[in-house]
């Protein structure tokens, strides 16, 4: 069996970018933008699939503004050659049915076997495309995947992901789509001429119009209202006293506190 | 009884009802009491025990009373669901935790229901006829608040963000239910694995303490596990342990590991960088031990010792056996 990957990625904030509240309505973000950290262990998930069966055909897909033609850069520049861009800057405030219903409307003429996205977002952090692409498809899905094993001969693959306190091996056919976990990959270092290659590739886009999303709203099903700020921390309480006298000083301000009893 | 429910999805892990199930009963009853709604609890699988101790908290539990059921697994509790929805009518709000189960279930669920979902809530409230939930993003550098404008309104709410309620005056019915299943759902549980040596999980611990490559060893971690038991906490690791082996990925707080609310959070020779305090932010209380006064985690926290983490944590376990 000749195995068809379609990878999800989306390009979000470095985790070192400074993200603040400007107003209700704004956020300003620091312009240091790479591909979300779980997508590129999907990337790399998919790569070590093609190692084991070369003959495997892969995509990566991204749904977005202009920013997500970086995170399918940053695809080929891994190894895969297949990108496809959908939609355009409207989707950057459209709720995860939205984002879902568009890369739908492309997997459903791709018709992959297997689809690997990033456990959640690193902007959003909302954890839900994948799942919401899975029940679109009408096909089985495993969030948070460790491990896998495909065996396109038999058309079997085992998945081993996190649960609270444990690993689960599943054991599933194909299609199957699975959200990938820290340690399902370990994403490497893009070679140069990959790179070049990859800043040189004309990308495809597919506008909204030319994608069935069968009468779905960018915001249909939730509506932002507004930023807030996080909740902020009093400034610290230091211990002053001498070891070993400082861990008493501790505990009583914990007991204090009522958080100890 | 009114007849808009609120249904609150229950999880057994070990034996037992969860500690964010009876959370989730916080946040339910905080939105039903302004609307009159009721509140159903929705058990799948488990014991007769774990239905009429949901009934405590609840008006109506649902027990989907099934072998199969058992150890939770997506697709069997997802069809278990959506059976109920088509069987009992669609409720005005379903609760689930956003535990590995639960984020796997709800955005699923918001596709068949055809509604909308918000995951990792922290809050939610009525603004007028719409509900609305407070949702961290970036890691928590900012939150959002959200308006879910459709019925069933679906949330994951995270561990942490709400208080058990005390003194409910429920006692429910406990209603039974058989479905049945296809055979084939797609996925086969093959093996589970234990990961953890604590007790305590990390994302259900009411306190958490963790180290970092200050405690310079794997074994050293023997004495935060002596400590972890004092407290009844459970352990949890910073990612430069999980990189070198020293501890396993599903004790990494942080960013790419797990993002946690406990009460009190103990950090021992974790340094505090960005991708650390994201995963662990949130909680009530937290406490950092660390031998460099510059460390950047005091700054992300309510009580500071400047010390030697493996002088510490012997004494600090000592100090609190001698106060019980
Ligand atoms: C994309 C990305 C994702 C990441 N995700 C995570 C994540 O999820 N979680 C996470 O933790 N990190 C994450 N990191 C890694 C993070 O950047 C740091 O490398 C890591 O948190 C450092 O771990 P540490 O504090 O244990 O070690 P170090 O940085 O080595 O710090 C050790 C600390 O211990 C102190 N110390 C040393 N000896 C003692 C002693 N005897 N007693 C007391 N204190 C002592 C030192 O002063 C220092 O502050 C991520 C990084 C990236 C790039």
């Amino acid at each position: 069996m000749k195995l068809k990957i379609a990878v999800l990625v989306k390009q979000v904030p470095d985790h070192e970018a400074m993200v603040q509240v400007k107003s209700e309505q704004e956020l300003e973000i620091e312009d240091r933008y790479v591909c979300s950290f779980f997508d590129e262990i999907a990337v790399e998930a998919a790569l070590n699939i093609e190692k084991n069966h070369p003959d495997a055909e892969l995509f990566a897909l991204s749904a977005g503004g202009k920013r997500s033609i970086d995170a399918l850069r940053r695809a080929i520049a891994m190894g895969i050659d297949q990108v496809v861009h959908l939609g355009d800057e409207s989707l950057e405030a459209s709720d995860s049915n939205y984002t879902a219903q568009v890369l739908v409307a492309r997997l459903r003429i791709l018709q992959p076997d297997l689809v690997i996205c990033g456990k959640q977002a690193g902007d959003d952090d909302y954890a839900a495309v994948g799942p919401m692409v899975a029940e679109l498809l009408d096909i089985p899905h495993i969030s948070g995947a460790v491990s896998l094993d495909t065996n396109p001969d038999l058309n079997m693959v085992n998945v081993g992901c996190e649960r609270e306190g444990e690993i689960w091996y599943l054991e599933s056919g194909f299609p199957l789509l699975i959200s990938a976990e820290k340690g399902l990959a370990e994403p490497h270092v893009p070679v140069v001429t990959r790179v070049m290659k990859a800043m040189k590739a004309n990308i495809q886009n597919i506008p909204l119009n030319e994608l069935e999303l069968h009468g779905n709203k960018p915001q249909g099903r939730i509506h932002r209202i507004r930023y807030v700020e996080p909740p902020s921390r009093p400034e610290v309480i230091m211990m002053q006293k001498p070891f070993p006298e400082n861990i008493s000083e501790l505990v009583n301000y914990l007991q204090e506190k009522g958080i100890l009893s | 009884m009114a007849d808009k429910k609120i249904w609150v999805i229950a999880e057994i892990r070990k034996g037992n009802l969860t500690r964010s199930t009876s959370q989730l009963f916080g946040a339910a009853y905080k939105i039903a009491d302004q609307k009159n709604l009721d509140v159903v609890g929705v058990l799948m699988g488990g014991e007769k025990s774990h239905a009429e101790s949901l009934a405590q908290k609840a008006s109506l539990v649902l027990w989907i009373n099934d072998p199969g059921l058992e150890t939770y697994e997506a697709t069997r509790y997802f069809h278990a669901i959506w059976q109920l929805i088509e069987s009992k009518g669609k409720p005005v709000v379903i609760l689930a935790s956003a535990s590995s189960s639960g984020l796997e279930l709800m955005p699923r669920l918001a596709i068949r229901c055809e509604t909308g979902y918000a995951s990792f809530c922290v809050d939610i409230w009525w603004e007028g006829s719409e509900l609305v939930a407070r949702r961290p993003i970036y890691g928590g550098r900012a939150y959002e608040e959200l308006a879910l404008i459709k019925e069933p309104a679906l949330f994951t709410i995270r561990s942490g963000a709400f208080s058990i309620p005390g003194n409910l005056p429920n006692s429910g019915k406990v209603e039974t239910i058989t479905l049945t299943f296809s055979d084939d759902l797609g996925l086969k549980l093959i093996e589970r694995k234990s990961t953890t040596s604590s007790k305590q999980e990390l994302s259900e611990a009411e306190c958490v303490v963790a180290g970092g490559r200050g405690l310079g060893s794997p074994e050293n971690f023997k004495l935060l596990e002596e400590l972890a038991q004092e407290l009844d906490a459970a352990v949890g690791s910073s990612r430069a342990v999980v990189d070198s082996g020293w501890r396993s990925h599903d004790e990494q707080v942080g960013k790419s590991g797990k993002t946690i609310s406990p009460d009190l959070y103990i950090a021992f020779g974790i340094s505090g960088v960005i991708h650390h305090i994201l995963g662990m932010n949130t909680s009530k209380v937290i406490v950092a031990i660390n031998k460099d006064p510059e460390a950047p985690i005091f700054r992300n926290s309510d009580y500071g010792l400047v010390g030697d983490a493996l002088e510490v944590i012997p004494v600090l376990t000592k100090e609190l056996r001698s106060r019980r």
